[in-house]
């Protein structure tokens, strides 16, 4: 074998219907009866890093700006970035720039194969959500996109909410690898009732287009 | 009665997302002269006040931030916010 080959925690009970290989990863762009959402989106291929420094004012990783509020995220050239603590901010590439590699500079670390990366997508995320977690996701006095350092089904995880507008509501979660299949399991169960469905990237990418 | 804990960097959260980390005990003690007797003391023994004492607590399921409360061990209620170590170096 010449190449390496990069496995996403993430499986769905679901016929994949377009897939693509990038990176060494297999990426499903969709799937067989998507329905019409809400849908639950692997996106663990996605490159993802925890950044760190004494002095995070003073640094712009990828070149974007580090929010400066505890818990605050900002969405800026397709990079998310959540501030975790004074020192820590983690950096989510979401739109594009799925080639980023890790920048030959101090203070990275590649988290990207080592946890887990999924979207939960429409209008009834938060009554999912609802159901997983005590975290307030509709609380009036966070503007989105915010970030969450908390339980989500009894597991340790960042949630980053994007958007609470009606059908476009959408929050991105990440938590260690180990529990990927646990954790869908977890949410497609909660979600069933909502008619919750795996969907391919091309829904992500359709999605975090419109925001 | 549900306690309620205040992060520094998450804000208020369940009591159940978070791990105690003993009573604060002042600082480590100096290494000089210190006999084991002392040693013993500054590790294994408590006060256990029942009422506010200052103690210590991880975010486990959150941040992972360490940090001091005032807790009330007879009502179980925090009492006075304590920031982080780290933000107090921050000042």
């Amino acid at each position: 074998m010449k190449d390496i080959q990069r496995v996403s925690p993430v499986v769905f009970k679901a016929t994949p219907l377009k897939t693509e290989k990038r990176n060494n990863w297999e990426v499903v762009m969709e799937y067989s009866g998507e329905g019409e959402g809400p849908y639950l989106v692997d996106l663990s291929h996605k490159p993802r890093f925890d950044f760190q420094d004494a002095d995070l004012a003073a640094r712009k990783p990828f070149g974007i700006r580090i929010p400066e509020i505890y818990g605050g995220s900002a969405l800026e050239n397709g990079v998310l970035a959540n501030r975790m603590n004074r020192t820590q901010v983690s950096l989510y590439c979401i739109d594009g720039q799925d080639n980023t590699v890790i920048p030959d500079e101090p203070g990275f670390t590649d988290v990207t194969e080592s946890t887990m990366f999924v979207a939960l997508i429409g209008k009834e995320v938060f009554s999912i959500c609802e159901k997983l977690t005590a975290l307030d996701f509709l609380d009036p006095q966070r503007k989105t996109p915010f970030l969450f350092q908390g339980p989500f089904s009894h597991v340790p995880c960042q949630m980053v909410t994007l958007s609470r507008d009606g059908d476009s509501s959408g929050i991105v979660l990440t938590c260690s690898r180990g529990y990927g299949r646990d954790m869908i399991h977890a949410v497609i169960n909660a979600g069933e009732e909502f008619n919750l469905k795996p969907a391919g990237e091309n829904r992500f990418t359709k999605w975090i287009k419109s925001l | 009665m549900a306690l309620i804990i205040t992060c520094p960097v998450c804000g208020k959260r369940n009591g159940y997302e978070f791990k105690f980390g003993g009573e604060e005990k002042g600082p480590r003690p100096d290494e000089t002269d210190l006999t084991p007797k002392a040693w013993c003391d500054y590790v294994h023994m408590n006060h256990c006040v029942a009422g506010v004492q200052k103690e210590w607590w991880c975010h486990k399921d959150g941040c992972g931030s360490w940090f001091t409360i005032y807790r009330d061990t007879t009502t179980n209620l925090e009492r006075q916010v304590q920031k982080a170590d780290h933000q107090e170096a921050e000042k």
